[in-house]
C-alpha cells in the first residue's frame, strides 16, 4: 500500500517549510535542481516501485517531444506523436484499467460462452492481477499527452533540458492530484528569477491554510457522516441517503477543492503560479456553467484535446456534433476517474444532462424571462444541487447494483432522518455554511468588504487567527487520504 | 530608533516575514492559551454524562469492582447486582467505542491512584482488527494528557504527532465543544442516564437471532495485542483479580473469531479467567433479553450479573 505524504500531514509542512527556505537561499539558477530533488524525494516517499514507471513517461515523452520538434513533416510528426501518446496511454491503461478490461472481456466471453452452450455453467474466475498503481500516473500521463499534442500542433517548442522537463512533471505540489498544468504556463516559469516576493508568499500561504480549513473541518467532518450512511446504505432510509448525497458533494468539493488551494498556494509561497481548478462551482445556475468552474484543469484538457476536436471534426453534423463530442469526452472523463462501470454512469449522466441543456438552450431562456432574476438563480443553482449530488452517487459508490438501490431509495423518501450525533450535524452544516458563504463573496460581492486582503491588520490576523482556531476546535484530523489521490 | 527599526526590518523582507509570521504564532497561541482554559474549566465542570463519567474514572472511583469494555461493558454488568452478590463497591469504567487502547488507558490512571480488588475486562469481538483510524477513539482522552503522564504512551498511539498537536490547549477539547457546552447547561446537569456508571437498556429485541456467516479471519493489529497482555500483566503485577468476559449476543457465530481466540491464549498463558458466553443456550434463546443483537436490556443485564457472579465464585474456588 501506498503512504502518500498527505497536504494535511505535519510531515509535508515541515518538508514545504525546508523547501521554501532553501528555494530562497539557492542562487536562482540552481533553485529548479532543488524543486526537482524534493519532488522525486516526495515521490519516494510513497514507494520507490513506482518511480520508475513515472521516469519511463517522463524519458519517452521526452524523447518523442523533441523528435516530434525535429519532425521534417507532417507524417513523421504524426508517427512521433502516435508512438508517445502509445506510450503514455499504455502505461495509464495497463496500470489503472488492466483488471477492468479482464473482468469485461471475461464477463463478455462468459456471457457468450453461456448463449452458445445454454445450460453449461462457466466456473472460472478472471484473472486479478496485484498491481500497484504509479503515483499521479493519471494526471502526469495527462501532462505529458497535451505536451506533445501542443508540439504536434506547433503552439510550443520542445523543452531541451530534461532536468527542467522531469521537474514539470513531477513537481510535487500538483504530482498527486493536479492541477493538470499546461508545458507552455509552467516551463517558462522554472527560468524565470523568483526573488522573494512577500505579498505572493502571504497570499500562497493564506491559500494553505484556507485549503486545511476546507479538508481539516469541512470535508474530513462530512466524511464522517457520509462514510457511516454509504457503509451500510441497506440500513438506511431514503431521507437519509439524500441528504448524505448531498453532503458527499460539498464534502467532495472541500477535499478536492482544499487540495487543491493548498497545491497552489505551495507553488505560490515558491514563486510558481499553478492555474486554478476551481472557480465558485456552487454558484453554478446549469451543468454547462459548473462545468466551467469545476475541475478547470481536467475539463479544459478534455475540452481542448477531446471534444473540440470531435466538433471541429464532425462539424457537418451541425448541433448533433456537439451532442456527440459530449458523449464522448464526458464518457471517457468519466472513465479516467477510475476502472469502474459506475464512473461511465457517472460521465454518461453529465454529458446527457449538457446535451439537454445545450438542445433546449433557446427554449430555456425564452422561459426564463417569464421570472425574475432571483428566482431564476435560485431555481438553477437549486437544479446544478440536486442533480449533480444525485449523479456523485455513482462517483461515490463502487457497486453499481447498491447505487441503483440507493437511489431507488432516495424516491420512495421514507422513514426518519439518521442523526448520528447533534454536534457532527451541527458542525457540517456550518462548514457547508462557511464554504457557501465564501464562494458567493467571491462572486457576487468581489470589489466590497474583503477579508483576508482587508486594509487593516486587524481584520486580517482576526480572520487567520479564527480559521486556524476553527481547525484546532472542529478539525478532523487523520482523516486519511485526499479523495483525487486514487485517480 | 523604533522608527529605524521599523524602517530597517521592513528593507529586509526575509527578516519581516519572519517577523509577521513569528507575531501570527505569538497571536493564536495566546487565543489558543485562553480557549482552551476555558474549555478544560467546562470540560471538567460537568456533573453528569459521558465526560463526567470518563474524568470520574480516571480521577475519582475507588470501587473495590471496576468494569472496563466498550457499550457492552456499559449495559451488561447490573451494579447492584454486583455490589449484593459480591458484597464490594461498584464503578463500570465502559464507553461507548472505546477500545483495549483506551481501557488500558484508564487502567494506567487507575492504578496509579489506588488498587481495586477485581477488574473485569468485556472483550468484543474484532477487537484486535486492523482499521485504519481506528486509534481516532483514544481522542477522547485527550484532555487528561497533561494532567496524567501515566497515559501519555497509550495516547500518543492515536498518531505519529499526536504529542506536537497537544502543545495546542484547543486541541484536547476537539470537536468537544458542542458538548461541553450541553453538558453545562441547566437540565443536562441534572440528568443522571447511569448508575454507577451502568447505563440501563429498556427496550427488547423482537426479531429472530442472527446468523454471523464470516470467517472470523483479518489482519490483526499487533499493537492492540500488546496492549491487551499489558493490561492483564499490569493487573497480575498489581495484584488485581481479573476477569475477561465474552458476553453474550443475540447472534449464532459459525466460525470462532480470531481476535476471541488470541485473548483466550493470552488469558490462558497467565492463568487469567475467560468467560466465554458466545454460545449460552439460554441467552441464545432469550430475544426478550436484548435491546439489540450486540446489547441486553436491563432484565438482560441482572440475569447476565448473576450468572457472572456465579462464575466468578466457581473460578474462585
Amino acid at each position: 500500500m501506498l503512504v502518500y505524504m498527505l497536504f494535511d500531514s505535519i510531515h509535508y509542512l515541515i518538508f514545504l517549510s525546508i523547501v521554501f527556505v532553501l528555494n530562497y537561499l539557492l542562487p536562482h539558477k540552481f533553485r529548479w535542481v532543488l524543486l526537482l530533488v524534493a519532488s522525486l524525494y516526495f515521490y519516494l516517499v510513497a514507494g520507490a516501485s513506482t518511480i520508475f514507471v513515472a521516469l519511463i513517461i517522463v524519458i519517452s515523452t521526452f524523447i518523442c517531444g523533441l523528435l516530434l520538434d525535429r519532425g521534417k513533416n507532417a507524417k513523421t510528426k504524426k508517427f512521433y506523436l502516435l508512438i508517445g501518446l502509445f506510450i503514455n496511454l499504455g502505461l495509464l491503461a495497463f496500470f489503472k484499467y488492466i483488471n477492468f478490461f479482464i473482468a469485461t472481456s471475461f464477463d463478455g466471453f462468459n456471457m457468450m460462452h453461456h448463449f452458445v452452450n445454454t445450460g453449461e455453467v462457466f466456473d472460472k474466475t478472471p484473472i486479478v492481477l496485484t498491481l500497484l498503481v504509479p503515483l499521479g500516473i493519471s494526471y502526469i500521463t495527462f501532462q505529458a499527452i497535451g505536451y506533445l499534442i501542443e508540439i504536434n500542433r506547433g503552439n510550443y517548442s520542445a523543452e531541451r533540458n530534461l532536468g527542467l522537463f522531469t521537474t514539470y512533471l513531477l513537481f510535487f505540489p500538483k504530482l498527486l492530484s493536479g492541477p493538470i498544468e499546461r508545458a507552455h504556463n509552467f516551463l517558462p516559469q522554472l527560468l524565470q528569477k523568483h526573488d522573494f516576493d512577500y505579498s505572493q508568499v502571504v497570499q500562497g500561504l493564506k491559500r494553505i491554510l484556507w485549503g486545511l480549513f476546507l479538508k481539516l473541518v469541512v470535508a474530513n467532518r462530512l466524511a464522517l457522516y457520509t462514510s457511516a450512511v454509504f457503509s451500510t446504505s441497506e440500513q438506511h432510509t431514503g431521507i437519509t441517503l439524500l441528504v448524505a448525497a448531498v453532503f458527499f458533494m460539498f464534502q467532495l468539493f472541500a477535499d478536492f477543492g482544499g487540495y487543491t488551494e493548498m497545491a497552489i498556494g505551495s507553488a505560490q509561497i515558491l514563486g510558481f503560479r499553478l492555474m486554478e481548478n476551481f472557480n465558485n462551482p456552487f454558484v453554478s445556475k446549469s451543468t454547462t456553467e459548473l462545468w466551467r468552474r469545476w475541475h478547470i484543469s481536467l475539463s479544459t484538457w478534455f475540452s481542448d484535446y477531446v471534444f473540440n476536436p470531435i466538433v471541429i471534426d464532425k462539424r457537418d453534423w451541425n448541433r448533433w456534433s456537439v451532442v456527440y463530442a459530449s458523449f464522448v469526452t464526458f464518457l471517457l472523463l468519466g472513465f479516467w476517474h477510475g476502472a469502474n462501470w459506475n464512473f461511465l454512469i457517472f460521465g454518461f449522466l453529465q454529458a446527457l444532462v449538457l446535451s439537454l441543456e445545450f438542445l433546449t438552450k433557446k427554449s430555456r431562456k425564452k422561459l426564463r424571462n417569464h421570472f425574475p432574476d432571483f428566482v431564476n438563480n435560485i431555481v438553477g443553482v437549486l437544479y446544478v444541487i440536486a442533480f449533480f449530488s444525485f449523479s456523485l452517487i455513482f462517483f461515490n459508490i463502487n457497486d453499481t447494483n447498491t447505487a441503483f438501490s440507493i437511489i431507488k431509495k432516495i424516491f420512495t423518501f421514507r422513514g426518519s432522518f439518521y442523526f448520528d450525533s447533534p454536534s457532527l450535524i451541527l458542525y457540517s452544516v456550518i462548514g457547508i455554511f462557511t464554504l457557501l458563504l465564501v464562494q458567493y463573496k467571491r462572486e457576487y460581492y468581489k470589489g466590497n468588504f474583503s477579508f483576508t486582503n482587508n486594509k487593516s491588520w486587524i481584520v486580517r490576523y482576526f480572520i487567520y487567527c479564527s480559521l486556524i482556531l476553527l481547525i484546532l476546535l472542529i478539525g478532523v484530523f487523520d482523516g486519511g487520504q485526499f479523495i483525487y489521490f486514487k485517480f | 530608533m523604533m522608527k529605524f527599526i521599523i524602517i530597517k526590518t521592513k528593507k529586509n523582507k526575509y527578516l519581516f516575514f519572519l517577523i509577521k509570521l513569528l507575531l501570527l504564532f505569538a497571536v493564536v497561541f495566546i487565543f489558543d492559551a485562553a480557549i482552551g482554559a476555558v474549555l478544560k474549566h467546562y470540560y471538567f465542570k460537568q456533573e453528569s454524562g459521558l465526560q463526567y463519567r470518563t474524568t470520574y474514572s480516571i480521577e475519582k472511583t475507588k470501587a473495590d469492582l471496576l468494569v472496563f469494555g466498550a457499550s457492552r461493558a456499559n449495559h451488561h454488568y447490573h451494579p447492584k447486582v454486583f455490589e449484593k452478590g459480591l458484597k464490594m463497591s461498584y464503578y463500570n469504567v465502559g464507553r461507548d467505542g472505546s477500545s483495549i487502547m483506551y481501557h488500558k488507558g484508564v487502567l494506567n490512571a487507575v492504578l496509579k491512584r489506588y488498587t481495586p480488588k477485581i477488574i473485569i475486562l468485556d472483550f468484543v469481538i474484532e477487537e484486535f482488527m486492523k482499521i485504519d483510524g481506528n486509534y481516532d477513539r483514544l481522542s477522547s482522552l485527550l484532555p487528561y494528557y497533561q494532567t496524567h503522564p501515566e497515559m501519555r504512551l497509550i495516547i500518543e498511539l492515536k498518531s505519529k504527532y499526536e504529542k506536537y498537536k497537544l502543545i495546542s490547549s484547543i486541541y484536547p477539547y476537539n470537536s468537544s465543544l458542542f458538548t461541553i457546552a450541553m453538558g453545562n447547561t441547566e437540565s443536562n446537569k441534572k440528568r443522571k442516564g447511569d448508575i454507577n456508571g451502568y447505563v440501563p437498556l429498556t427496550k427488547v429485541w423482537n426479531d429472530s437471532i442472527i446468523v454471523d456467516n464470516r470467517t472470523g479471519n483479518y489482519e490483526l493489529d499487533s499493537t492492540k495485542i500488546k496492549v491487551y497482555e499489558s493490561f492483564i500483566q499490569d493487573c497480575i503485577h498489581s495484584q488485581v483479580k481479573l476477569y475477561i468476559v465474552f458476553s453474550p449476543h443475540y447472534i449464532k457465530f459459525r466460525h470462532a473469531d480470531s481476535s476471541i481466540l488470541i485473548a483466550k491464549e493470552i488469558a490462558q498463558k497467565y492463568h487469567v479467567a475467560f468467560i466465554d458466553f458466545s454460545k449460552d443456550a439460554f441467552f441464545l434463546k432469550s430475544h426478550q433479553l436484548f435491546q439489540d443483537i450486540d446489547h441486553l436490556n436491563d432484565d438482560g443485564a441482572k440475569i447476565f450479573s448473576n450468572l457472572m457472579i456465579d462464575k466468578m465464585i466457581q473460578s474462585r474456588n
